[in-house]
């Protein structure tokens, strides 16, 4: 035991930082009893709450380092003062957090998305998220066990949960008690520091009592496990620190594995969590450098302490993080409305199949040719005319399966050999559109919606015995290719290629521009000049040939496997996260977060309102600890350049490792976003939040070393009431429940916040009042509305009533006559197939997406009153 | 160590000296007087004080070095400077810009002025008028009569006068003359500096006056031990200047200031070492010199050319539209001295700042459902509409019924309501969702016939954000602020379905301070400027010189910051170093000649990879000293850290930065990290096969311990590699000089083989 070098000192309980007083004895010989002394005072007045029954271990040789504390049970554990105090916190957390956690009774904010990613799941319907899966997946997993009906799809903001039976208690339960563990968290983590029981009680109360923590761990979203995980990380972390004196032991190990799994964790559940992998590699690295500089160490050992580390901190989280995207693939094998942002040989491990074809491609043969540079889909037409340009048939991309897909590859000259004459590259071909019987055309004329120079429109033209003209030929360019043959010949799937229109010199183009109404908002086709390759390269998916031998080689996508899944769907992700640059009512920049100066309104009903704001009190003192703490460094570091020696009674390196550790978690997890151009909202500060309070505590710590025992339980006391107060004031909000308006005025310390005062009423009794006069239940107009259910018919010929246009719609020829009014009821046919079977990846990815477009319904109302009148009206 | 030899040097010199200054220096080896520095010297050397420990001999071979290196640079820049006689890529803006200038009519640009008052002042030295605006690329400058070869001289002559300074530079640093020349030709013969420096562009000064400033600061540095003598004054003034002069070229140079500045704060921080035995009020002394040389002149010589900037544009211009209202009445002919001041009563047309729409309403109604099965109130329209109408027309009203105000001024924060004229309705914001946006509020009508219960409905604040505190017509921006509900009437660029006649969605916004919100009142129906109030007068007025400055920086940098459209030869800086992508400048179809900026590829890949040893050599030695190696020579590491070290920061400084704009960016912005690039290739180069380093070469001061003279060997492969490497550069250069030059046209087949990476994308390839 290490608790033999007993002092004085040692049995004060109180883990104090030794600073390096070995060192400092040799160096400042002198004055060394003045130093012993001031501390024995220092630490007498401690003894009074620890009694000496918790005693701590120090090792007199491990100077330089925190006091480990290794026996800590030398009671039994009910005596414990810590875990009386711990025991206390958690239980009145349970009780903060869990309050009334079944009102609302109908969706809040982003349940929309986090709930219906859970229907999702339980329908093994794939879907596309910019989250990572585990948080989404813990919340699935609590609505299957209790029974979640997957048709309910949490479509809008305020649908009701009681009616359908939604099991929306238990979920929300899983992320609040993952919200009452971080108050633990936070308490053991400023405790094994090497801190007093009293900063790390202010840690864990603060956390305990701030609204916005609160409020995001009542309802069903990501926040609370991630900042959970992080948490855990850093305890983790603190505790393997602990150990570095045992390295290699199996304490040590069992700590940093557990780091590298709290690492993999966090950063399963959102990116953010990449936050806190940078904070402990830059601990990590700092730790290495240190262990490099020790020459006591050899470079054998240092190579074990690198090697240590590498598995643990990037093998362990690598692997944690894979695992939950192939949990999250095994459940969803289903094709679902997320299935538009992924290439196509993701799409076939989603239930969705492609025939074998054949490999080579000869004139002749009805083919259908898939865009490389987009997930748009196929070059499609149909019997719909551009309303601009020469108002020639549309030519678009298609995202599904259909016989307008078809196309018909032709000779220069616009026939078709007898025999088998195969396509190589540099040959020149028509493409015959099969149920239209156009071909492939463009011109001098703008496309619909890109205006500019190097753009021409592209379009549909001919009739059947048309002979064509030089503006239908384009050149295959073999861009490339899987193999040596698929360079030279076109071969299905295994070569990429360009079609260049031979009369102007541009290439066929996509992009991801949505054409308007007219053309059912498919996506742009043009051709274009010195174009990105990327976006003219086009693959042969489908080939069929009617003299095709039968022995002919066949071809198929490549099924992918899991880690070509995972690595093409988190490229997708980083891509569409990075597109979230839409403005939202409620978003706000990083500046204003540590002084809080704007909310965000997640709910609001019946005179009630949830707001989402921080506990000003805790906001504003964890802020002005960041600010103290760079003011005490930087004026330190000024000082030690000009031969000063602070060292204020070794507490100085306490300050500077704790502090200093959680001061760079805050950092890391605050200025990086900066760097964002995405949608920010207040939300995203919580993380950095929490390590702010643990830098407060750790600075109300080493304030209070300086006053006697019992004043520091009154600091204590005083700044946890005031704290407490004022979450009691703004209480409400959180909660959503009954306010009056002369509270809510006086609640609002800051101008900026913009929740509206006048929602409320005058006093309590109104409630009661409203809800007396509500005898007839009113009809909402959003419950009025069936949640229309998407299907999602990958297969199913869409443009089938197209195909019975086509007939009518036969020998209608250029120049605009394609306005017939049979293509013209067909286009209107194929509007509404399409709207209601397009699963547009544009609309999707914000419906989708965690943190846009929350539709707010209180502010949205469309007043009951006034739809029945208009109903009226228009009666 | 080498300083323990010093020291054991400096014993025994001691033991062989006049007893006198014996006592003294083995007391104080640190405060050494400096009579005694000739007593310093090895026995070899010469027994004076060090002026240089470079010989006359080698001082002439450097200068003829020089000069050659300068023949060279200017005949590279000037080569057929006259082809081709039509403008080229940017000269689009900054011939224009020239021109404007020597108009006085104003035009805003997103960089500061002084590279295009040069131009300007070169233009009017050579008698050009500024007749010609510069339209497109490839008019031609001969049928126009503008004397272009004068234009584009002065860049030429800059970017020519670049090489020399980038020599004289790196001598100073102390490198020997293999490794300057080295530098100096890599810089010559750099095809992307030579494109880009013979056109009627920035880059060229901005060059310059970086290596200006690199060269200053060199030469103040190597004067750090005489503090406070004139020559330390003159050589930081000159750098203070040289950084003011980069970014009065363009905002980039605020990388040069940056590196400076880190430079300088390093060398404050090392002052501050209480070893240094400097007190506190002679700390402060040296950090209130830097303050005034290296912030305060910069700051002057910055303000002082958009000083001349204003003093010459004073006419109205192209630029006008950029400006709050203020400023434009201090133009001449602007058109805001015509606002009429908007009365109650009056028919007015508003129009939104950002879209140029009208406010406007039309009898037809917003349909009940919507396609997505939202429900709206089925009221009249409000929309935006683009071209002038009867519909536009809104009468205003005070929001006092009995007390109409009519005839009386509309001031700031008044509450009015409007009257749509055609259809006699009130304009009313209310909480129904708009019909595209949930979030924002439906806009509509309703009828003047109605009763009146709707009233609290259609009262809007007005908020002047700008033209003073009465609504005026041109002059006024302001918005419309909901009382009710608080949001703002806004819109955006977003047509409404064919029920909507595709107009633009005009809501109520509940962000109220989105710049957006923005209107303004262009007419009063039946009055027009002949009709002017008496308050307004036509004169021009004036505005204080700080506050039109601070204006038009801050456009500068939003507009700066907002130029994120696409283009098709823009680039990400990753690419660069390793020259992934080209642009082309300039093409003409007949004799298939073209401009193509790329740099010289060779030249660029090996400064990449003298890059990459700088960063492995430094982790190297760091590491090591920390297991308590020294593989080192001291002399040797200080020179690599503070020479080449300096050269690199300045690289990472011109670089790295690039990486956090959102703006589209292009291969030329690489310029002046490249010129670092060649200095640190050519540095590294002599660390590898140079042994030793010539010092020292600071001037000696009263307090500086006399150091032993060192001399570099330059060794016969040090030459024979220096000029392989110098060979291949030309190689690559001449290779590619058809693009740069645009002198000749290379066949397909040329094109081809001249393609080293597949995304450089000549035209006229095929």
């Amino acid at each position: 035991m290490r608790n033999g070098h007993s002092s004085a000192v040692d049995q004060t309980g109180v883990p104090v930082y030794r600073g390096s007083q070995a060192a400092r004895g040799s160096s400042l010989v002198g004055n060394s009893s003045i130093t012993t002394d001031s501390r024995q005072s220092l630490d007498e007045s401690r003894e009074h709450h620890n009694h000496g029954k918790v005693v701590y271990s120090n090792d007199n040789e491990d100077s330089g380092q925190f006091t480990k504390f290794k026996s800590r049970r030398s009671l039994p554990w009910y005596q414990s003062r810590e875990l009386q105090v711990v025991g206390a916190i958690t239980l009145l957390s349970l009780i903060v957090r869990l309050w009334a956690i079944d009102y609302p009774t109908s969706v809040v904010f982003d349940e929309v998305h986090f709930g219906g990613f859970a229907s999702k799941y339980i329908r093994n319907s794939f879907f596309m998220d910019v989250h990572p899966p585990l948080a989404k997946m813990l919340i699935a997993l609590t609505g299957w066990l209790f029974g979640l009906n997957p048709s309910f799809d949490f479509k809008e903001i305020g649908m009701d949960y009681i009616e359908p039976k939604v099991p929306y208690v238990p979920m929300r339960l899983m992320c609040g008690l993952m919200g009452v563990a971080i108050v633990p968290m936070a308490f053991y983590t400023v405790r094994n520091s090497g801190h007093s029981i009293h900063a790390a009680t202010l840690a864990a109360l603060l956390v305990l009592f701030e609204n916005s923590l609160v409020t995001q761990s009542r309802l069903i979203l990501l926040d609370s496990p991630l900042i959970l995980f992080t948490a855990f990380t850093v305890l983790a972390w603190v505790n393997f620190h602990n150990q570095r004196n045992n390295a290699f032991s199996d304490d040590w190990f069992i700590w940093l594995f557990l780091t590298g799994v709290g690492l993999g964790l966090s950063g399963s559940v959102k990116w953010v969590g990449l936050f806190i992998i940078a904070t402990i590699g830059t601990s990590t690295i700092n730790q290495l450098w240190n262990l490099w500089g020790d020459l006591k160490i050899s470079p054998r050992s240092w190579l074990n302490h690198f090697i240590a580390r590498a598995v643990c901190l990037i093998v362990v989280p690598v692997a944690v993080y894979m695992l939950m995207f192939e949990i999250h693939f095994l459940i969803l094998h289903n094709g679902g409305d997320g299935d538009g942002f992924m290439s196509a040989p993701f799409q076939m491990t989603l239930g969705h199949s492609l025939q074998d074809s054949p490999l080579s491609v000869a004139f002749g043969a009805t083919v259908s040719i898939r865009h490389q540079g987009t997930k748009g889909g196929y070059l499609h037409s149909h019997v719909s005319v551009y309303e601009t340009g020469s108002k020639q048939q549309q030519i678009t991309l298609y995202p599904h399966k259909d016989t307008n897909n078809d196309w018909i590859i032709q000779k220069k000259d616009g026939t078709v050999p007898e025999g088998l004459e195969y396509i190589q590259h540099g040959d020149i071909i028509r493409l015959m559109h099969v149920s239209t019987n156009k071909r492939l055309h463009s011109h001098d004329h703008k496309p619909p919606m890109t205006e500019d120079e190097n753009h021409f429109e592209v379009s549909g033209y001919g009739y059947k015995d048309f002979a064509g003209d030089a503006n239908d030929e384009w050149r295959v360019e073999i861009v490339e290719s899987n193999d040596e043959e698929s360079g030279k010949f076109l071969h299905t799937l295994n070569t990429k290629f360009k079609l260049v229109h031979t009369n102007m010199n541009c290439d066929l183009f996509s992009h991801k521009v949505k054409l308007p109404k007219w053309a059912f908002e498919q996506q742009e086709v043009t051709c274009m000049r010195s174009a990105v390759l990327a976006k003219t390269t086009w693959v042969i998916e489908s080939n069929i040939h009617a003299n095709y031998p039968e022995d002919a080689p066949m071809v198929n996508y490549k099924k992918p496997g899991f880690l070509g899944k995972f690595l093409e769907l988190n490229k997708v992700m980083w891509e569409t996260n990075a597109g979230l640059v839409e403005s939202h009512p409620y978003d706000s920049r990083p500046s204003s977060w540590p002084l809080l100066k704007r909310g965000i309104s997640f709910w609001g009903k019946e005179q009630k309102h949830i707001y989402l704001v921080g506990n000003p009190v805790t906001w504003f003192m964890s802020t002005a600890a960041i600010v103290i703490y760079i003011a005490i460094r930087g004026l330190l570091f000024l000082r030690d350049k000009r031969g000063y020696n602070d060292d204020f009674n070794g507490l100085r390196e306490y300050y500077e490792l704790s502090g200093g550790f959680f001061f760079v978690a805050w950092a890391f997890h605050y200025f990086p976003f900066y760097l964002m151009d995405r949608q920010l909202f207040l939300h995203h500060y919580l993380p950095a939040l929490y390590f702010a309070i643990l830098l407060l505590s750790v600075t109300f710590d080493l304030a209070c070393r300086f006053i006697p025992n019992r004043a520091r339980l009154v600091a204590l006391v005083l700044i946890a009431s005031i704290a407490i107060y004022s979450f009691r004031v703004r209480a409400p909000l959180t909660y959503g429940s009954e306010w009056i308006r002369s509270e809510c005025e006086a609640s609002k310390v800051l101008t900026t916040w913009d929740y509206d005062c006048n929602q409320y009423p005058d006093n309590y009794a109104q409630y009661a009042a409203n809800a007396a006069a509500k005898v007839a239940p009113i009809e909402g107009t959003t419950g009025a509305e069936e949640p229309a259910a998407i299907v999602d018919s990958f297969e199913r010929d869409t443009d089938l009533q197209e195909q019975q246009a086509v007939s009518e719609g036969d020998g209608v020829i250029d120049a605009g006559a394609a306005g017939a009014a049979g293509a013209a009821a067909a286009a209107v046919a194929e509007q509404e197939a399409e709207d209601a079977q397009i699963t547009d990846p544009a609309v999707s990815k914000m419906a989708q997406d965690g943190e846009i477009e929350p539709t707010f319904d209180f502010e949205v109302p469309v007043e009951d009153d006034e739809v029945s009148e208009n109903d009226k009206n228009d009666a | 160590m080498l300083e323990d030899t010093l020291r054991v040097q400096t014993i025994y010199i001691v033991a062989t000296a006049s007893e006198s200054t014996l006592r003294q220096r083995s007391t104080f080896p640190k405060h050494t007087p400096p009579t005694d520095s000739n007593a310093s010297a090895t026995e070899d050397a010469p027994k004076k004080v060090i002026k240089s420990v470079f010989t006359s001999a080698e001082k002439t071979n450097s200068l003829i070095a020089l000069a050659g290196l300068t023949a060279l640079a200017i005949i590279s820049r000037f080569y057929k400077i006259n082809e081709p006689d039509e403008v080229v890529f940017d000269e689009v803006h900054f011939g224009k810009f020239a021109s404007y200038y020597l108009r006085g009519s104003y035009f805003f640009d997103v960089h500061p002025p002084l590279a295009k008052m040069m131009l300007a002042a070169m233009g009017y030295f050579i008698g050009y008028d500024g007749h010609f605006l510069f339209d497109n690329i490839g008019d031609k400058y001969n049928d126009n009569n503008v004397p272009y070869i004068g234009l584009r001289a002065l860049p030429a002559f800059l970017g020519a006068m670049t090489v020399p300074l980038v020599y004289m530079t790196m001598r100073e640093a102390g490198f020997p003359i293999l490794t300057c020349a080295l530098a100096a030709f890599f810089v010559i013969f750099d095809n992307m500096l030579v494109t880009q420096t013979r056109l009627i562009l920035l880059d060229s000064m901005l060059v310059f006056f970086m290596m200006c400033s690199i060269y200053s600061y060199v030469r103040f540095y190597k004067t750090r031990n005489n503090p406070f003598t004139l020559k330390w004054w003159s050589w930081m003034i000159a750098t203070g200047v040289s950084i003011a002069l980069t970014t009065s070229v363009k905002m980039v140079g605020l990388f040069t200031v940056a590196t400076i500045g880190v430079a300088v704060i390093w060398d404050l921080w090392e002052l501050l070492d209480i070893r240094r035995r400097l007190t506190m009020q002679q700390f402060m002394n040296h950090f209130y010199a830097r303050a005034i040389g290296l912030i305060l002149i910069p700051v002057v010589v910055y303000l002082f050319w958009f000083y001349v900037h204003f003093a010459i544009l004073t006419n109205s211009g192209p630029g006008d539209d950029f400006m709050s209202t203020e400023f434009q009445e201090t133009l001449k002919g602007n058109t805001m001295a015509d606002g009429i001041f908007v009365k109650y009563g009056d028919n007015i047309t508003i129009r939104h700042k950002d879209t140029s729409v009208y406010l406007h309403s039309h009898e037809h109604n917003y349909p009940l459902r919507y396609d997505d099965g939202r429900i709206s109130s089925a009221g009249q329209q409000v929309t935006g509409y683009s071209h002038e109408d009867p519909n536009n027309l809104w009468q205003i009203y005070s929001d006092n019924v009995e007390n109409t105000k009519i005839g009386k001024q509309v001031k700031d924060k008044d509450v009015i309501r409007l009257l749509h004229v055609a259809t006699s309705s009130w304009l009313l914001a209310h909480d129904v969702a708009s019909p595209t946006m949930t979030t924002n509020e439906e806009i509509t009508t309703y009828s003047i016939n109605e009763d009146g219960s709707r009233f609290n409905e259609t009262t809007f604040q007005i908020i002047l954000e700008s033209g003073g505190d009465k609504l005026r017509t041109m002059a006024s921006n302001f918005k419309l602020l909901h009382q009710s509900t608080k949001v703002a009437i806004w819109t955006h660029a977003h047509k409404l379905p064919d029920w909507g006649f595709e107009q633009q969605e005009i809501n109520g916004n509940k962000n109220l301070v989105q710049k957006s919100n923005l209107w303004l009142s262009d007419n009063i129906e039946g009055k027009n400027a002949s009709e002017i109030d008496q308050e307004s007068s036509k004169a021009v007025k004036t505005r204080s010189f700080i506050l039109k400055f601070l204006e038009l920086q801050g456009k500068m940098i939003s507009h700066n910051a907002g130029l994120t459209d696409s283009h098709p030869y823009q680039s990400s800086p990753i690419e660069w170093p390793f020259l992934v992508k080209g642009i082309s400048f300039w093409t003409e179809n007949e004799t298939r000649k073209q401009i193509y900026l790329v740099g010289n590829p060779l030249g660029m890949w090996i400064a990449v990879a003298s890059l990459a040893v700088i960063i492995g050599v430094s982790g190297a030695d760091l590491l090591s000293r920390r297991r308590g190696f020294y593989p080192l020579n001291q002399d040797v590491q200080k020179r690599f850290y503070y020479a080449t070290g300096f050269f690199f920061i300045g690289w990472i400084f011109h670089y790295i930065p690039f990486f956090l704009m959102g703006r589209a960016l292009f291969l030329h912005h690489y310029m002046p990290a490249l010129v670092f690039s060649y200095m640190v290739l050519a540095a590294v180069h002599g660390f590898i096969f140079i042994e030793g380093v010539d010092g020292p070469i600071s001037d000696a001061g009263p307090e500086t311990r006399p150091r032993q003279l060192q001399r570099a060997v330059v060794p016969v492969i040090a030459y024979a590699s220096g000029i392989i490497l110098m060979a291949i550069h030309l190689g690559s250069f001449l290779f590619f000089a058809p693009l740069s030059y645009g002198t000749s046209a290379p066949s397909v087949a040329g094109l081809a083989r001249r393609k080293f990476l597949p995304q450089w994308d000549y035209h006229f390839a095929k």
